[in-house]
């Protein structure tokens, strides 16, 4: 961290094309320490590929990307990880095969020091380690309540508490900045409380900023205290979230041209 | 029913994660390791030294195999290049004067180094690719060795291990052999099992599973992959050693073909990817199963009163262990440790049928 005014993340003028499709034109926002900042816009509008450009899985064609005023612009994810970003995706991407505790046990990757020696010695080696990031793993399974699963492959549980367990595991990495990819995708409306719940509790308790893509507007205009909207690549709106989805291109966007219209004139009425 | 879950309550995190929490399995294990140990005083010498001689050995092999199949997901058509290299390494060093003990570490790190710039070449490419790049480095391995006189001795030689002490005692006794070449599997073996519960396994696992999601929790997955290589190809390189030394006894270069890679790649898929008990299961199966086939066809032939070339009986087996491993890879892609997990899952929840595990 350079200073506390920088912000966490910022995005200046990124551009990016798949091919000939320009998904991103040239983005740019920045998401201020301690704040839930929701990302919306309709299908295809580019809310991934900002995150997987943020997180170092794409490289921009122009533009940078800052974390914390560090330019990271072409850094791999791993390293970025290391500087204390964390993500979920969104189609779950969990580890088959494994135990949600497991699972779980990865996100503290970084605070381990895995070696084939280690493993060899478990006994006199790893084991204290492990017991030691164990402990850490259980206070956030506690915090996701996901005691009664926690030995359960994670193939088999319910898809709501699946998404609850990746959260899990980008949370136990003790991330500065925490990128949520529609976290909510396919819940129902007591699982979405929970999980924004979860990410309320999480900035109060653990001090993560929040970047979030969400379709649910009720969501966005609850927890975030700022929204940005994307289409077709670019920002149309942000600012206060229940401003900025009630802007006119927004409407416009989601709803197309003659919707829009109705709207504006029901308002002039 | 045998393996009864109830009552076992853990108090400790420690406890959790020994490695067998289950009373039955401790038993089943140390049962077994106790046959191992008195083997060679309970069976005859014949089956020690030609039978599980050979299994351990083949067992200790495949679990190295294994690490990076099953456990990073990463093909290797060139398992007994590997070998090849420690199994040469060794016998020149030992030549030389150098101790077993040194000789089967070198051994193990001489396979490691070359084993990681053909997976640091290798690992560019994906897939097909990768088998493809493996598939060369056991040629090249294969050309270099049977090409260069003062490595083989020639094409056609064959060069004598010396004999071996290891921590001073002699290994040119068949017990004293097969006891090394237990200790051998023993260390392997538990570090394959140490494996599934450490960050080491659980990076490997994870860029098996999904490399992005890998990437963004902080795992390197080139890093990761060469480690897999790396280590995987040490314990290729000491169990190689261990095959020229206690086994073999002479090695040369037509051992180490591509028919033991293959023999070696069968086994783990054979015994199932990712376990630990599959390539012990793989091993008995693809080692001795030609020879029991062997065995009932050619009663078989003599009770119908059928001549059959003796051409055709000797490539039965291998027709017959070919289709056993297509068979596997159909039905029961993790193989024979599957079976046997499935069976004890059964046995687990019996009477119940529907747990999950
Ligand atoms: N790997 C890729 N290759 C080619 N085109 C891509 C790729 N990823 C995304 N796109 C395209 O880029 C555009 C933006 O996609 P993106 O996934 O960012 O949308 P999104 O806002 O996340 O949409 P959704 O709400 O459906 O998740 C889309 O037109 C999509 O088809
Ligand atoms: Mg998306």
């Amino acid at each position: 961290m350079s200073s506390t005014e920088a912000p966490v993340l910022s995005c200046e003028g990124v551009e990016l094309s798949f091919g000939g499709l320009k998904a991103l034109k040239g983005i740019t926002f920045s998401v201020q320490p301690g704040e839930i900042l929701g990302l919306v816009g309709p299908n295809g509008s580019g809310k991934t590929t900002t995150v997987n450009v943020s997180t170092g899985f794409y490289r921009p064609n122009a533009g940078r990307v800052r974390l914390f005023g560090e330019d990271i612009t072409g850094i791999k994810p791993d390293r970025i990880a290391r500087r204390g970003v964390a993500r979920t995706f969104q189609n779950l991407a969990l580890f088959k095969g494994m135990s949600v505790l497991d699972n779980i046990l990865i996100g503290r990757h970084i605070h381990m020091r895995p070696s084939a020696l280690g493993t060899l010695f478990y006994w006199w080696w790893a084991q204290r380690e492990e017991l030691a990031q164990r402990r850490v793993v259980e206070d956030v399974i506690e915090f996701m309540q996901l005691q009664d699963i926690r030995d359960e492959p994670v193939e088999v549980i319910p898809l709501g508490l699946q998404k609850r367990v990746e959260l899990a595991r980008a949370l136990v990495s003790e991330p500065k900045l925490l990128i949520l990819d529609e976290p909510m995708a396919g819940m129902n409306q007591e699982e979405k409380e929970y999980i924004a719940r979860f990410i309320l509790d999480a900035r109060e308790e653990r001090g993560v900023t929040i970047l979030i893509i969400e379709h649910h507007m009720d969501v966005v205009t609850a927890i975030c205290d700022r929204a940005i909207v994307l289409c077709n690549g670019e920002i149309i709106a942000q600012g206060e979230p229940r401003a900025a989805i009630a802007e006119p291109a927004v409407i416009k966007a989601y709803l197309g041209e003659r919707a829009a219209r109705r709207v504006g004139m029901g308002d002039a009425a | 029913m045998f393996y009864r879950r109830s009552g076992i309550r853990h108090t400790r995190y420690q406890s959790e994660r020994q490695l067998f929490p289950l009373g039955f399995d401790r038993f089943l294990i140390l049962s077994v390791l106790a046959v191992l140990l008195a083997a060679p005083f309970l069976f005859d010498r014949l089956y020690v030294t030609g039978y599980l001689l050979p299994w351990l050995i083949w067992s200790s092999a495949a679990l190295g195999l294994n690490l990076l199949m099953g456990g990073a997901g990463q093909v290797h058509l060139g398992y007994g290049a590997v070998m090849a290299m420690g199994a040469y390494g060794s016998v020149h060093l030992m030549r030389f004067g150098a101790p077993l003990e040194l000789a089967m570490i070198a051994g193990g790190l001489i396979s490691a180094s070359v084993g990681i710039i053909f997976g640091a070449a290798a690992l560019r490419v994906k897939g097909i690719y990768l088998a493809m790049a493996t598939l060369a480095m056991q040629s090249i391995v294969d050309f270099v060795i049977s090409q260069t006189p003062a490595i083989s001795g020639g094409a056609l030689a064959t060069l004598q291990a010396p004999p071996a002490r290891f921590l001073g005692i002699s290994l040119s006794g068949e017990r004293e052999t097969y006891y090394f070449a237990l200790l051998v599997c023993a260390v392997i073996t538990l570090f394959m099992l140490n494996v599934r519960r450490t960050s080491f396994g659980r990076a490997l696992a994870a860029i098996r599973e999904k490399d992005y999601a890998a990437e963004i929790l902080g795992i390197s997955t080139l890093r990761y992959k060469l480690m897999a290589f790396w280590v995987s190809s040490f314990i290729g390189g000491v169990v190689g050693s261990v095959l020229a030394i206690c086994y073999l006894r002479a090695v040369s270069p037509d051992q180490f073909h591509l028919d033991l890679s293959i023999q070696i790649l069968a086994m783990v898929i054979v015994g199932g990817l990712g376990s630990v008990l599959g390539p012990f299961f793989g091993a008995a199966l693809v080692l001795f199963a030609p020879i029991l086939i062997n065995n009932a066809l050619g009663s078989a032939f003599s009770t119908f009163g059928m001549t059959v070339p003796i051409d055709l009986r000797a490539h039965l087996p291998l027709v017959a262990y070919g289709a056993l491993v297509i068979g596997f890879l159909l039905y029961e892609p993790y193989g024979l440790a599957k079976i046997y997990s499935n069976v004890r899952t059964y046995l687990l929840v019996w009477p119940f049928r529907h747990a999950q595990r």
